[in-house]
């Protein structure tokens, strides 16, 4: 693995739930992150995968300081940057900038492209001297794939696609390190996801840049991540390369999720082996004990009531060498 | 055919102008057949269904042309009493969205039972005892309690069970899905696309599977129609299909699903965007996202070709496509 | 009708049309809708008459409201008198047209007073959240649970000035936590939005997250329900007026003549009809017009 530029040593973000209406007393949390650990090399595309409710969103906001984490720290070069604030979390923000999901949310409708893409530079002013923004950012939007004449236009005048490069040059335009995708292409019609995908792509070559790449589409995940984790429930439960993950899933978690995947393929689609899993994942509110995973798995047994597992190199796959790069958080695996 | 909808035309007055979202649209189903209609937003596939389900808005929508051949009768011509009693007992529909397809003041039970109170005469105590039935069949655990729960009390699978339920309840002859897993996770949107070829087993009902999905598509349907703005531009057995595809649309949706042996490569991506209803491209409306576009594909709209018996293509170059 | 939510969404690069080069925003859409709706145009130009009569009421009223005979009270109609005359021998006309003066003072100041206080109050609760949230809209609450008239038959009744400050003040008053309320919610809602989390994650200040993100997008209930409750403030001061707590004689108001008039509905109906029509006409045209805003900028709320 590439040197490390983002740290992430067990994150945890609890939402306190309370009962009454506003002075209520404290019923329990929503362990939305629970406990992450993560590396992200410079250069690297690190895929994190799960479902609805598998705190996959909440990391994604941990990580770019749209929240506080409850616990656990994020180093970012080194640097603990878990707790800064007021200069020096402006600094940060700089070199880690974010993707969101909905195109039609994400734009200010009110605000002409050229104000939004120019916004970080307000913010910023250091980042570019004032006689020089517009022309950077009818730069960016070249860079996008937009048209640089597109600057005083709203962002209703464009599609779904369109609006997303939009929301990339914005998070482009103050040259992060790190850039956190949140379900990037999810909204996204699917000729257009594909556009979106190699944009994404050719940007991380020409600007040097990092990827957290989140998203539920195992496919895509695949095509643009060089590490994948899977996460359940608020914690990582599997994390390896992508051939690693995909090719020799060990928790039973991976394993049913990738056979769930619809393959776009009908050839001997009647001898397909499906694990299909029983029930739905249970609320962040009220985590089973042990294994989060055991209400569903085939496998669980009365240790993984008690045990909660612990990521770890799988017995007998993967290679032994000096870093262990497929962990499995699984007693069985 | 069970259904057969002959050059379908729906128009939708907007702000602008008039966006035509149908524009002569023909398909069959036959009776225990699925079929997949696939395509992106705004390609007519969701209209079309409302227009055969007889759910479509009006205004502003308007179907302006063709026949919807329904068991032999063309349901365009018919009264609104005489669609609302096939509506639900011979033809149902799935939609995305369950939660808001529910009525969240209703418990399960009574939304399950109103479907035999009101097309069957039921009593509410016998109508009760069915919808337990129901929930049985669509695997709903502990039905008997849960039937006095309401609709945000069950979680989104559920929901969507729920759903089928209903559309099952009368056993129809056909069930429109719209999406039905869409909002749903992969885990599952297994299940409810394994519970959904049981059902088809169990009840020999047609079913028309709407979607976007390719790898949904490639798993469940005997035959796919593939439409683009307002029209369907191929269709053919799904086998055909993936494995060699006549429309350059259909192969560039094929195209740009990640393969593993394209890791690290560019994916191959269709061009441009999907076109605006109300500004629809002359000739061929792929034409202008198509790489093999040549001068007539900007003129003359083609039509469905035969390609052979059981396949169609509308595209001027379908030889071409076809076998390089 | 899901996949015709925005019509111009799938312009494709190459077929991108002329029509797309002006700007349009959700102002200049509000704009055009507003200007095809027959309502809007219907109380727009009785508002606009309003106005220009409240300005220069002498443009079409020659005497002074306050030129009154004795002699003449309670006639009828006459050359030069369209109306008639009130108990007081007051010209009816020029009451009435001078009256427009009053309530549209009252309207105007009293909104702008209470979306000012209001939206700045619920807009910051609404952002900041917590304490000052929770304690504001307890404070709300209370607000609501007083009924206005009778808070103004107590409170204005202490008032001696003849100015129309103190019923605007009394509107203000009671009229924020409404409007507070509604901007609240606009803003959590808005709040919401990713450009929002987008500007946050930039390192944006808190005032320009505010300024440049949520108000211009939280403003347009507020205006909405201003426009509205315009009318409303115009229907109050006469009612307090004509209970005597409002304004009071020498100054002119509907309420006050609607108020001497009505003891002699039935030997004078004109000195009681024409005040009392202007004040319906005016409440109303405010009214359709709050509606015919709504419309405009919030299409879903039809």
């Amino acid at each position: 693995m590439a040197e490390p530029i983002l740290e992430v040593r067990g994150l945890v973000k609890h939402y306190p739930l309370t009962r009454g209406v506003r002075f209520g007393r404290r019923a329990g949390a929503v362990r939305a992150v629970d406990g992450v650990d993560l590396t992200l090399g410079r250069g690297e595309t690190l895929g994190v995968v799960g479902e609805s409710g598998c705190g996959k969103s909440t990391l994604a906001r941990l990580l770019v300081h749209l929240e506080r984490p409850t616990a656990g720290a994020i180093h970012y070069k080194g640097e603990d940057i878990t707790r800064l604030s007021g200069r020096a979390l402006r600094a940060v923000r700089r070199n880690i900038q974010m993707v969101f999901q909905d195109p039609y949310t994400s734009l200010n409708p009110r605000m002409t492209v050229g104000d939004i893409i120019g916004e970080p530079y307000e913010i910023h002013p250091e980042a570019a001297p004032k006689g020089e923004r517009r022309g950077r950012v009818q730069e960016l939007l070249e860079v996008v794939g937009l048209s640089p004449e597109h600057i005083n236009r709203y962002p209703h005048q464009f599609s779904g696609g369109q609006r997303q490069r939009i929301g990339i040059a914005r998070g482009l335009a103050l040259r992060p390190e790190v850039v956190v995708a949140d379900e990037p292409v999810s909204a996204l019609d699917v000729s257009v996801q594909a556009q979106v995908v190699n944009l994404l792509a050719r940007l991380q070559r020409e600007f040097e840049l990092s990827y957290v790449f989140i998203a539920h589409d195992l496919s895509v995940v695949r095509h643009i991540s060089d590490r994948v984790a899977v996460m359940y429930l608020g914690r990582i439960v599997e994390t390896g390369t992508d051939t690693g993950i995909y090719d020799r899933p060990a928790h039973p978690y991976t394993q049913a999720l990738l056979s769930a995947v619809p393959v776009p393929d009908p050839e001997g689609r009647e001898k397909r082996e499906r694990i299909i899993l029983t029930g739905d994942v249970p609320s962040p509110a009220d985590v089973p004990s042990g294994c989060r995973f055991r209400t569903r798995c085939r496998m669980a047994q009365e240790r993984c009531a008690l045990e909660m597992p612990e990521l770890a190199a799988p017995t007998g796959g993967g290679p032994t060498g000096s870093v262990a790069v497929h962990e499995v958080a699984c007693h069985f695996a | 055919m069970l259904l057969e909808v002959r050059d379908l035309h729906v128009e939708f007055r907007a702000r602008d102008g008039v966006a035509r979202a149908v524009n002569g649209v023909s398909y069959g189903v036959a009776a225990g057949e699925t079929l997949a209609v696939l395509g992106e937003s705004g390609s007519g596939k969701s209209v079309t269904a409302q227009a055969v389900m007889g759910i479509l808005d009006t205004p502003p929508g308007r179907i302006t042309g063709g026949e919807i051949l329904f068991q032999g009768r063309d349901l365009l011509k018919l009264t609104r009493e005489e669609r609302r009693r096939i509506r639900g007992a011979e033809m149902a529909m799935i939609f995305q969205d369950a939660l808001s397809s529910l009525n969240p003041v209703l418990t399960v039970g009574d939304q399950l039972g109103e479907m035999f109170v009101v097309h069957r005469g039921m009593s509410k105590r016998d109508a009760r005892v069915k919808a337990v039935e129901l929930m049985d069949r669509v695997r709903i655990p502990a039905a008997k309690e849960r039937i006095r729960q309401y609709p945000h009390q069950f979680s989104g699978g559920m929901r969507q069970r729920i759903m089928i339920a209903m559309a099952l309840a009368l056993e129809p002859a056909l069930v429109i899905a719209d999406e039905p897993t869409t909002a749903l996770d992969v885990t599952v949107q297994a299940q409810i696309m394994e519970l959904l070829a049981e059902l088809r087993r169990e009840t020999g009902m047609a079913l028309v599977l709407i979607t976007h999905d390719l790898g949904v598509v490639a798993d469940v349907a005997d035959r796919i129609a593939v439409m683009y703005a307002g029209r369907i531009v191929e269709s053919a057995p799904v086998h055909d299909l993936y494995r060699a595809p006549a429309h350059p649309y259909t192969q560039g949706l094929l195209d740009s699903i990640p393969r593993l042996d394209h890791k690290g490569r560019e994916l191959h991506a269709i061009r441009g965007l999907p076109p605006n209803l109300l500004t629809v491209p002359s000739g061929c409306a792929f034409h202008p996202r198509c790489p093999r576009a040549r001068d007539e594909c900007r003129t003359d709209v083609p039509p469905l070709h035969t390609v052979d018996a059981r396949r169609g293509s509308a595209c001027h170059l379908w030889r071409e496509c076809l076998h390089g | 009708m899901s996949e015709l939510i925005d019509p111009v969404a799938g312009i494709g690069a190459e077929t991108a049309s002329a029509r797309l080069d002006r700007p349009r925003s959700l102002w200049s859409d509000a704009r055009r809708d507003l200007c095809r709706n027959p309502v809007f145009v219907v109380s727009a130009l009785v508002i606009l008459f309003l106005v220009f009569v409240s300005l220069w009421p002498a443009a079409i009223a020659s005497g002074s409201p306050l030129a009154c005979d004795l002699a003449k009270s309670r006639q009828g109609p006459g050359p030069g008198h369209p109306f008639g005359y009130d108990g007081q021998g007051c010209d009816v006309y020029t009451r009435t047209v001078y009256g427009a003066r009053t309530s549209v003072t009252v309207g105007v100041c009293a909104t702008l007073g209470v979306a000012l206080l209001g939206s700045v109050l619920g807009g910051l609760a609404g952002f900041f959240g917590g304490a000052g949230d929770a304690v504001l809209s307890r404070i709300t609450d209370v607000f609501f649970a007083i009924p206005v008239v009778l808070g103004g038959l107590v409170l204005l009744s202490v008032v001696t000035s003849d100015t129309v400050w103190p019923v605007i003040g009394f509107m203000v008053l009671l009229g924020w936590p409404q409007i507070s309320r509604i901007a609240r919610g606009s803003v959590v809602t808005v709040q919401q939005n990713d450009y929002v989390q987008a500007a946050r994650a930039l390192g944006a200040s808190h005032s320009r997250i505010l300024l440049r993100h949520i108000a211009p997008n939280a403003v347009a209930p507020v205006i909405v329900v201003a426009t509205i409750a315009l009318g409303t403030y115009i229907a109050l001061e006469a009612t307090l007026s004509y209970l005597g707590v409002g304004l009071k004689p020498p100054s002119v108001s509907w309420g006050i003549d609607i108020s001497a008039a009505s003891p002699y509905v039935r030997t004078a109906p004109h000195a009681l009809l024409w005040p009392s029509g202007a004040l319906a006409v005016t409440v109303l045209a405010f009214i359709m017009l709050g509606d015919a805003v709504r419309d405009a900028l919030d299409p879903k709320l039809r």
